[in-house]
């Protein structure tokens, strides 16, 4: 019942939880791909190796102690309940090994350590591919890929990068973690002042999730579409998987031996290779003063976990090297958070109880579904040339009923609340 | 046990950054150099930033262009991304970071002075440098950028 509890939309996700055989098969496969390339070493640029690295140190503050603020529902404690100032909450670092073969011919190994749904800080590795520069427009990967479901997902982890002190959560929530274990290709062509770019992925990923559980995703494909002139970035991404979440599977067994009603139930809320589809679009204007962006997505996963929509907008002024910024993010389902279930009164008497219990459970998950609002103040400091310093405020309301994307509520946690939370980091690179 | 060295060398990173702003108050000028045998003469202020931001890996022609940085923390390099692309350092840094960590390629080869830089260009028709003009030599020639 926890882990159904604990499960909503945000946890579809399509990362890869590095099962060790994994690993081992992916480094071998790049120590092959090296040795190939070094056998028929063409090249005019140096081969060589490249070590690069960034992290943040991070330290995060809820005012609301009956439940955990977490940056990812794949974590399993944030701050809040469990700790009143939490320095998991997004505090990460990784190493990236860059392997230039040959001018057209490279492969990457980056290794992330943060915390995992286990607590440890067990190093992961979140990219391991081999890439190909066909022509100095199209390459092709093959190996672990981090999706780009949204505008900075494949670079979410690298606060540096980012504005802000995470990327916001109402939008990232709706597929938070994305790798790939698969292929890549990318066209890009400048048409008069316009760069296009097209981007297409295929691959499969399976996630371990907070309560020994696990989440798989087969026939993952995305198409991204991204528009670039001067400061003005448009884009669009499109993707579909075919998600199992293995959690739910005892309880809509038990609704399937209800009878044609309990099957009908099932068959539309099970999470058992079912296909989810996913949409967003975003845009950015940055002349390098200022920026503002957005973006929207929505998330249907034809089960339990709903549809659930998602927008936000942020800007910034850049005053030197300090940079205050905005930004107002709303997340809201999109489909039923309750459901009649079984008709109880039509049962006798000794299965009446269990099948109102099986309602009572489906119910507690559609009801579970995040809804909420967040207005963000915060700004970045740029102290050094690799190394950033940000605070952060964020003021949430829940929707009536929701807990929104808070997880481990207690006894005492009452939905339809608010919460603020400061968070302060040190973001570098290396 | 791990912050403590990181802020021992981001308050290192910070006098860095304070002598270096001392250091830029002499607004300084550079220019764009390709070999004395390249057949590149000319180039626009865009189609050098795309060059240098890895953007483009040729030249107008269809040549192959192989940027040549200077070091990060060099007035030189500050002044040309200030000039040519109107970023900052930490602009440009965050620009390669996002190259880099999505595994699409790495930033330019960076040398520690004009001199060097003077010295691999002049070698390299495919090379494109920037240096403070009282460095140039007639081993390159300096690009009109429009």
């Amino acid at each position: 019942m926890t882990v159904m509890r604990a499960l909503s939309v945000s946890e579809i996700t399509l990362n890869a939880g590095a099962h060790v055989s994994r690993i081992r098969r992916w480094i071998a496969l790049l120590a092959l791909a090296l040795l190939a390339a070094g056998a028929r070493a063409d090249a005019p640029v140096t081969p060589g190796l490249t070590f690069n690295g960034f992290g943040t140190l991070g330290l995060v503050h809820s005012s609301e102690d009956q439940a955990d603020f977490v940056a990812s529902t794949l974590k399993p404690s944030g701050a809040g309940h469990t700790r009143s100032w939490s320095g998991h909450v997004d505090s990460v670092i990784g190493a990236q090994l860059t392997a230039t073969l040959t001018p057209r011919l490279s492969a990457v190994v980056q290794v992330v350590a943060e915390q995992n749904y286990d607590n440890s800080y067990r190093p992961l590795v979140e990219w391991a591919n081999v890439r190909y520069q066909v022509t100095p427009g199209f390459d092709v990967r093959i190996g672990r890929i981090v999706l780009p479901a949204f505008m900075v997902s494949d670079y979410r982890k690298v606060g540096y990068i980012n504005p802000w002190v995470r990327p916001p959560l109402e939008l990232y929530s709706l597929i938070p973690v994305e790798s790939s274990d698969g292929v890549d290709a990318r066209y890009r062509v400048t048409v008069g002042e316009i760069t296009h770019t097209f981007l297409g992925i295929y691959g499969r990923t399976e996630t371990r999730i907070p309560g020994d559980s696990k989440v798989q995703a087969k026939g993952a494909g995305m198409i991204t579409y991204t528009a670039e002139l001067g400061a003005t970035t448009l884009r669009a991404a499109y993707s579909r998987a075919d998600l199992t979440v293995e959690a739910f599977n005892p309880l809509f067994d038990a609704f399937r031996q209800f009878g044609p009603e309990g099957i009908a139930i099932a068959d539309r809320y099970d999470l058992d290779d079912k296909r989810i589809t996913f949409i967003a679009l975003g845009g950015m204007y940055d002349p390098g003063k200022w920026f503002v962006r957005g973006e929207w997505g929505q998330s249907d996963t034809n089960s339990v976990l709903g549809k659930a929509t998602a927008w936000y907008v942020s800007g910034g002024y850049r005053l030197g090297d300090f940079t205050p910024y905005v930004t107002y993010a709303r997340r809201k389902v999109a489909s039923n958070t309750a459901d009649p279930g079984l008709t109880v009164a039509a049962l006798p008497p000794f299965l009446a109880g269990p099948a109102a219990g099986l309602n009572a459970a489906l119910n507690a998950t559609l009801g579970s579904a995040p809804a909420q609002q967040t207005l963000s103040l915060g700004g970045r400091w740029d102290f050094a040339s690799n190394a950033a310093l940000k605070l952060q405020f964020d003021h949430t309301r829940h929707d009536a009923g929701s807990a929104g994307l808070l997880s481990n509520q207690q006894p005492g946690f009452r939905t339809g609340g608010k919460v603020n939370v400061f968070s302060a980091t040190i973001d570098f690179v290396f | 046990m791990k912050r403590l060295p990181v802020m021992v060398r981001n308050g290192l990173a910070l006098i860095g950054l304070l002598m270096s702003l001392g250091a830029g108050a002499q607004a300084k000028d550079v220019v764009a150099v390709v070999s004395i045998e390249s057949p590149v003469t000319t180039l626009s202020r865009n189609q050098t930033v795309d060059i240098f931001l890895g953007r483009s890996k040729r030249f107008p022609d269809g040549s192959q262009a192989v940027p040549i940085d200077q070091a990060e923390g060099s007035v030189a390099r500050d002044v040309f991304y200030a000039n040519f692309a109107g970023m900052t350092a930490a602009q440009v840094k965050t620009h390669w970071s996002k190259i880099i960590f999505t595994g699409r390629g790495l930033p330019p080869r960076a040398l520690p002075s004009g001199k060097e830089v003077i010295r691999l260009v002049a070698d390299n028709p495919n090379a494109i440098g920037y240096v403070e003009p009282d460095v140039v030599d007639d081993t390159v020639r300096v690009l009109v950028v429009r």
